[in-house]
């Protein structure tokens, strides 16, 4: 009796739930598609299809420069991210520390921010320590952007954490350094590798932060919003695919690693 | 002791109870150097509360208030960046301009109704699939299929922004294939309207909404369902009593994300959105560029936007949040 009853439901949002792949994957493969589309202009029917587009965006060097910037921004952002996000995770677990609440709501506090507003209070406090647009305040800004959600996932993996592993590492003679570095670390090691994945698509994804506080210097997101502005291409669809499809795998990659940490 | 060392991973200790190591990090902690500055800071409780606490704070406070702090002091000035021969002295004139002139209020008025109306349609798209994934398919299928919805969203906001246009575009996929089939002569004009920013929007933002919704969905006993389904309750009993009430945290936390982004997209306007789309992000992102002696303004303003946008998700919270669920 129950099972009829529920039965038309059951239907009804397994179809809801396809439909709704298809509205998230639709779009992309369109744009995907018309990367290979045999004419200068963006258009549905495709008609002829070709490879040129990708042959073109190969030798284009202002994209390949722009691949290697953003990679450089996302690793030194991620390194920063990682280490005081953990640094604050730490401090956020130790043993009598008073305000707790109050350091992990404001380790939060750049997750909660608008990206917009945190862009520009970012553009401002540069100007109010002299710091010149470009590389460097990039950098500073994605980390900023990255800390908090590395805080929340070492938090979440040190809170399993069994308390006697550092204990027994002490009792053995490992100062606090070096329990850190030899028992807690590795053991945050899974959580933070997906931190990391997470910080870098993060930082390569990041337009907003780029856009107030970069110099001349296109990073990918960048390129591809002045492309986008400048006119329809497939040369741009080439571009988006190529990223796409190694963000994807990337992401996918990282996925794969912390489950199987997850269920290890 | 041995076991724990294991756990530990140290194989090297193993062979010592006192701290005597001898791989990399050993000779670093065996070192003089070490044993003389981090050693015996560790060793000192003063030593130890800064090692741990020092490098947090500071990062806390310089980059996690700093930014704001400045914005609030800079807002309140009448010029900024400072000029040669301008005297600049304190002021609230920033936050005045806002409210004379309409010109700029009507952007803020927009984006709220826009991210209001974005949320909620985020939300009634995104439930179902949730509950969906969380109680209908079966635990071992759960994986597969939320990878499956996260994987647009190792694209890019540009990107995924960019692949709305091929949807949409006059010559886009939908115009053609309506044309294809005879429904249309000429083609609808979707892209750079409030319909294409919508929908770009619910696109570019469902994931926030999706997992806090599955997470809370997931947590609901089937039991309460059966429970409910044996005492006569319909579908809809179920869902109402039960399902809802329960999901409530996962429906706060997942609008509220929804709506903070929403507010803060930048990008996707300009891209999607048309001249009767200017969202606020646009307009204070104007006195930042160009004409420079702006800045103060264009810091009232964001400072405008932001409480504005948690006094907006406070009162949300606090509303749909704040009753106690009725089911049990």
């Amino acid at each position: 009796m129950r099972n009829m009853v529920s039965d038309a439901p059951r239907t009804t949002l397994t179809a809801f739930y396809w439909a709704f792949i298809l509205y998230l994957l639709l779009p992309l493969t369109l744009m995907m598609a018309m990367s290979f589309k045999d004419a200068n202009f963006v258009a549905f029917p495709i008609g002829d299809w070709t490879l040129d587009w990708y042959a073109k965006v190969m030798q284009d060097k202002q994209f390949l420069e722009a691949c290697l910037y953003s990679i450089m921004i996302a690793a030194a952002s991620t390194l920063a991210a990682t280490t005081l996000g953990t640094w604050i995770a730490m401090l956020i677990v130790a043993d009598g520390i008073r305000g707790r609440t109050i350091i992990f709501a404001l380790a939060c506090l750049p997750a909660v921010v608008p990206g917009m507003i945190s862009a520009i209070s970012l553009r401002i406090f540069i100007s109010t320590i002299d710091m010149p647009t470009g590389t460097a305040a990039i950098i500073l800004g994605h980390t900023v952007h990255a800390v908090p959600f590395v805080v929340v996932m070492a938090l979440t993996r040190l809170r399993s954490m069994p308390r006697n592993l550092v204990d027994a590492a002490r009792d053995l003679g490992a100062d606090g350094v070096v329990a850190f570095f030899r028992v807690t670390l590795p053991y945050l090691g899974p959580a933070l590798f997906g931190g990391m994945i997470f910080c870098v698509l993060l930082s390569i994804d990041d337009f907003v932060r780029t856009f107030f506080l970069g110099g001349y210097r296109p990073t990918l997101p960048m390129l591809i919003f002045a492309k986008v502005q400048g006119g329809m291409s497939p040369e741009i669809n080439a571009m988006a695919t190529i990223v796409l499809v190694v963000t994807a795998a990337v992401g996918l990659y990282a996925e794969f690693i912390t489950r199987r940490a997850r269920t290890r | 002791m041995v076991n724990s060392n294991t756990i530990a991973g140290d194989a090297a200790g193993r062979s010592a109870s006192i701290p005597k190591y001898s791989t990399g990090i050993a000779r670093i902690v065996n070192s003089a150097i070490y044993r003389h500055t981090l050693g015996a800071a560790v060793e000192s409780p003063i030593g130890r509360v800064i090692l741990l606490a020092g490098v947090p704070l500071i990062w806390l406070v310089m980059l996690h208030i700093g930014p704001i702090y400045q914005m609030l002091k800079i807002s309140l000035l009448s010029h900024y960046p400072a000029q040669p021969g301008v005297e600049s002295h304190f002021t609230f004139d920033n936050y005045a301009i806002f409210f004379r002139e309409s010109l700029y209020f009507t952007p803020l008025i927009k984006s709220f109704i826009f991210a209001t109306a974005a949320t909620a349609a985020t939300l009634v798209v995104v439930y179902p699939v949730a509950y969906y994934v969380a109680k209908i398919v079966k635990p071992e299928g759960r994986s597969k299929a939320l990878l499956l919805l996260l994987v647009p969203f190792w694209a890019g906001e540009l990107i995924r922004t960019f692949s709305v246009i091929m949807l949409l575009a006059n010559r886009g996929a939908v115009n053609v294939l309506l044309r294809e089939i005879g429904l249309i002569d000429r083609p609808i004009p979707m892209l750079y309207t409030s319909f294409s920013l919508g929908f770009g929007l619910v696109y570019l933002i469902c994931l926030y909404m999706l997992l806090p919704l599955y997470s809370a969905i997931e947590k609901i006993p089937g039991q309460y369902l059966d429970a409910a389904a044996d005492l006569g309750a319909g579908p809809f009993t179920r869902f109402r009593r039960i399902i809802l009430p329960l999901s409530k945290d996962g429906i706060v936390s997942g609008c509220s994300l929804v709506f903070l982004t929403c507010i803060g997209v930048f990008a996707t306007p300009m891209l999607l959105g048309g001249p009767n789309t200017v969202m606020f992000p646009e307009t204070i992102s104007g006195f930042f560029h160009g004409a420079s002696d702006k800045w103060p303004v264009g810091a009232a303003f964001a400072l405008i936007m932001l409480v504005t946008a948690l006094i907006a998700a406070g009162i949300f919270m606090r509303l749909v949040g704040g009753k106690k669920g009725s089911a049990i």
